[in-house]
């Protein structure tokens, strides 16, 4: 019995909580296919993200879990871990490097040069400013002693196959903003063949076509100053150029500018176009490591400035013809040494309209200009030098059928050595022993320079 | 007159290709190489960089220009090595042909796995490559597809002579299987070696050993005197089995190295014509791995 009593009350134990949990399981159960049901998803899930992964992993798109970090440990000696093994069986995977490297279509490569210097000279703010070079030029240095110098944006990227666009807008310290340059260039032409439109630096000469932060000196020599201005001959226009087939570099080009530069041409000389240029350089290889390159141009058209004289307009035509020779010697990455010179000779004749004054008087002067200069390279510095002047050959400045004197001939000497940290920054410090004010007395010129680039690996142009 | 006009028309005739031969240009020393094993003396082949100039640092002299305008194909390393001058290159070429998206322009990268890509990059972090190390022709596992997608794309320009690519194709291809049956007796497997440059990362992968530290400090930028004085004593500590340097650049600096931690330099040479003995990629391949022995 006592037994029976027991077995019993066990029995109602073990059912009582069966009979409370009787409604119960059915809904655990339905828990538990629900919960499998969403592993099964989540399952499926993940292998479609095994299978998207695997995918990109064959098409090589999956960036190394690596970090930078890790990439280059701060203890030398810590083990890399070793990079994974990708199955790659496709001989083309269709990951083709663009033009310009990357494959970011969505934005332009973009560039931001920053060039700054501290500038002190002998000269005021007021003659920094007006001085010029007398019977050249009345347009001054237009620096301030003191802290100069410039933002420089660049942007550029191919249009689509058959043309590259590029544009370069420098943001002054003052907080002017100029379209320096903006123009396509294309790329599908038969061989040999090239246009270029839009505003640009001309292919005259050697130097004008540089920027600035890629000068070898701080600033532009004496000819360039004295004939075209302190930014060179940036004109909105047309240029072809072509690349003869011949066993040696040649290289033929022509531009019909606007005729803008206020020194040589002058916005309103004509209506329309009324600048033409054209040029042919040539260049050879001396050895593996050494090349020379030579070049003859010419630029000519109408005039109308005010630069000439001050007070004054000149109306007038104007031819400007320049020879170029550039050889460097590029042994190692840690020295190479270049050479470069020009020559220039520039015709001018037309009225000048004194404004005091009613009847103009006729001008006529054939000026002429050359400099030298020379680059070392040790390392991570360079050491140049550089010597120009004015009226080398010829100084004629006919005005009214008389010969102007405008004092002694303005040459400089210029010292410069750089410090490159990287491709990325550069430290410079010039010097300028400077005899260009006509009065015989010499300004002593010094600049602390530093570039710095961001942004789009610019190409170095030879 | 007559005469001259004569001599103007042969002299054109002279310069104007007789249209038989694929103009290849190549960038590297490796890769003109490979090109001239597939195309022989069918095709005309300029290689543009020198072995003993920094392929980092390049500028795109008018005489390359000319050769680039000249050219049915242009093939390169990619992965942005040639960065500094290339892009250049290609638009100063004034030739449609070798315009990137068109077959004359090879891109060599595209055929292999590429390995250290990154995926967040500055340069404070030095001159480090974005899109993945760009040094990856010494090989043997990249080689193949890279010689097979350069056959591919002679075949495409020049259908003429794919039959004839096609056999160099398969003479190479032997010549590596017989090759890395040599190159796998050589004792390099589990070697541990401290390198001046990135350079030998996919080597030591498909070789075997490891590279466990870099006398750069960031690429491209030479390492402070702090950074040498923590590699010396840390080189001291693992003993590895030697400094690797390319023949041109760093050995200075590897041999002071060297001489401060008793570990040995080991000069590799990095491309063909680089050391004497380096005429083509397999005898390159030889000295490189003997060297490391």
């Amino acid at each position: 019995m006592q037994r029976r009593i027991i077995l019993f009350l066990c029995m109602f134990a073990f059912c009582l909580p069966g009979l409370a949990f009787g409604d119960d399981l059915e809904s655990r159960i339905r828990a538990m296919e629900e919960t499998l049901n969403r592993q099964q998803k989540t399952i499926e899930e993940q292998q479609k993200i095994i299978k998207e992964m695997q995918e990109q992993i064959k098409q090589g798109s999956v960036a190394e879990k690596q970090g930078p970090g890790e990439k280059q440990p701060i203890a030398p000696v810590a083990v890399a871990p070793p990079p994974e093994q990708k199955p790659g069986e496709d001989q083309k995977a269709g990951k083709v490097t663009g033009l310009f490297g990357g494959s970011a279509m969505s934005n332009p490569n973009i560039s931001l040069v920053l060039n700054t210097f501290a500038f002190g000279s002998n000269q005021t703010s007021d003659q920094l400013q007006n001085q010029g070079i007398p019977g050249y030029t009345t347009t001054g240095l237009g620096l301030k002693n003191g802290f100069n110098g410039d933002a420089e944006i660049s942007l550029f990227a191919p249009v689509d196959p058959y043309f590259n666009l590029y544009a370069t807008i420098p943001i002054s310290f003052n907080g002017e903003v100029e379209l320096e340059e903006a123009y396509f260039v294309t790329t599908a032409l038969p061989q040999g063949h090239q246009l270029k439109g839009g505003k640009f630096r001309s292919g005259f000469s050697r130097f004008n076509a540089q920027h600035e932060h890629a000068w070898d000196f701080t600033d532009t020599s004496l000819p360039y100053r004295a004939f075209l201005g302190e930014e060179g001959l940036i004109e909105p226009g047309a240029q072809y150029t072509y690349i003869l087939p011949l066993p040696f570099y040649t290289l033929f080009g022509a531009e019909i500018l606007q005729g803008q530069n206020p020194t040589l041409f002058g916005e309103d000389a004509a209506n329309g176009p009324h600048a033409f240029t054209g040029y042919l350089k040539t260049s050879f290889d001396l050895s593996d490591y050494s090349t020379m390159l030579l070049g003859v141009s010419v630029v000519g058209g109408k005039t109308q400035t005010d630069t000439v004289q001050p007070n004054s307009l000149f109306t007038g035509n104007s031819v400007l013809y320049d020879l170029e020779m550039y050889y460097k010697w590029k042994p190692s990455k840690y020295q190479s040494f270049s050479l470069q010179s020009e020559y220039m000779l520039r015709n001018q004749y037309g009225n000048l309209q004194d404004l005091g004054l009613d009847t103009p008087s006729y001008l006529e002067r054939t000026q002429d200009g050359f400099y030298v200069q020379g680059v070392y390279q040790w390392d991570r510095w360079r050491f140049g030098a550089r010597y120009d002047a004015l009226s080398i050959f010829t100084d004629t400045y006919n005005l009214a059928g008389q010969q102007q004197n405008f004092g002694p001939r303005p040459w400089r000497a210029t010292a410069m050595v750089d410090w490159n940290l990287s491709e990325f920054t550069r430290i410079r410090l010039q010097y300028i022993y400077d005899m260009t004010s006509g009065t015989g007395t010499t300004d002593n010129q010094v600049f602390l320079q530093l570039i710095f680039g961001i942004g789009a690996h610019a190409a170095h142009s030879f | 007159m007559k005469k001259t006009i004569l001599t103007l028309i042969a002299l054109f005739l002279w310069f104007t290709p007789a249209a038989a031969k694929l103009n290849v240009v190549a960038t590297l020393p490796w890769i003109g190489s490979v090109t001239e094993a597939i195309g022989k003396d069918r095709i005309n082949v300029t290689v543009l960089v020198k072995p003993s100039q920094d392929p980092h640092l390049i500028e795109a002299k008018p005489s390359m220009i000319l050769a680039s305008r000249n050219a049915d194909l242009l093939i390169y390393n990619g992965l942005d090595l040639e960065i500094g001058y290339l892009p250049l290159l290609i638009e100063s070429s004034r030739n449609p042909k070798i315009q990137p998206g068109h077959p004359g322009n090879l891109d060599c990268s595209q055929f292999i796995d590429v390995i250290e890509r990154h995926q967040a990059v500055d340069r404070s972090m030095g001159d480090v490559h974005p899109l993945g190390n760009p040094h990856y022709h010494m090989s043997p596992t990249n080689m193949a597809r890279i010689v097979r997608g350069i056959t591919q794309t002679l075949s495409e320009l020049d259908p003429a002579n794919s039959a004839f690519y096609a056999s160099n194709l398969k003479s190479f291809e032997d010549r590596l299987k017989e090759k890395q049956k040599q190159w796998s007796l050589i004792p390099v497997r589990g070697k541990r070696f401290v390198a001046y440059h990135k350079y030998f990362e996919y080597m030591a992968k498909e070789f075997g050993f490891e590279l466990i530290g870099y006398v750069e400090e960031k690429p491209g930028i030479p390492p402070s005197a702090g950074y040498l004085e923590r590699l010396v004593e840390s080189m001291k500590r693992t003993k590895p089995d030697g400094i690797l340097v390319t023949p041109y650049y760093g050995t200075r600096e590897v041999e002071a190295l060297s001489r401060m931690t008793g570990v040995k330099t080991i000069i590799v040479p990095h491309d063909v014509g680089s050391v004497p003995g380096a005429t083509d990629w397999f005898s390159l391949m030889d000295s490189a791995l003997q060297a490391l022995k």
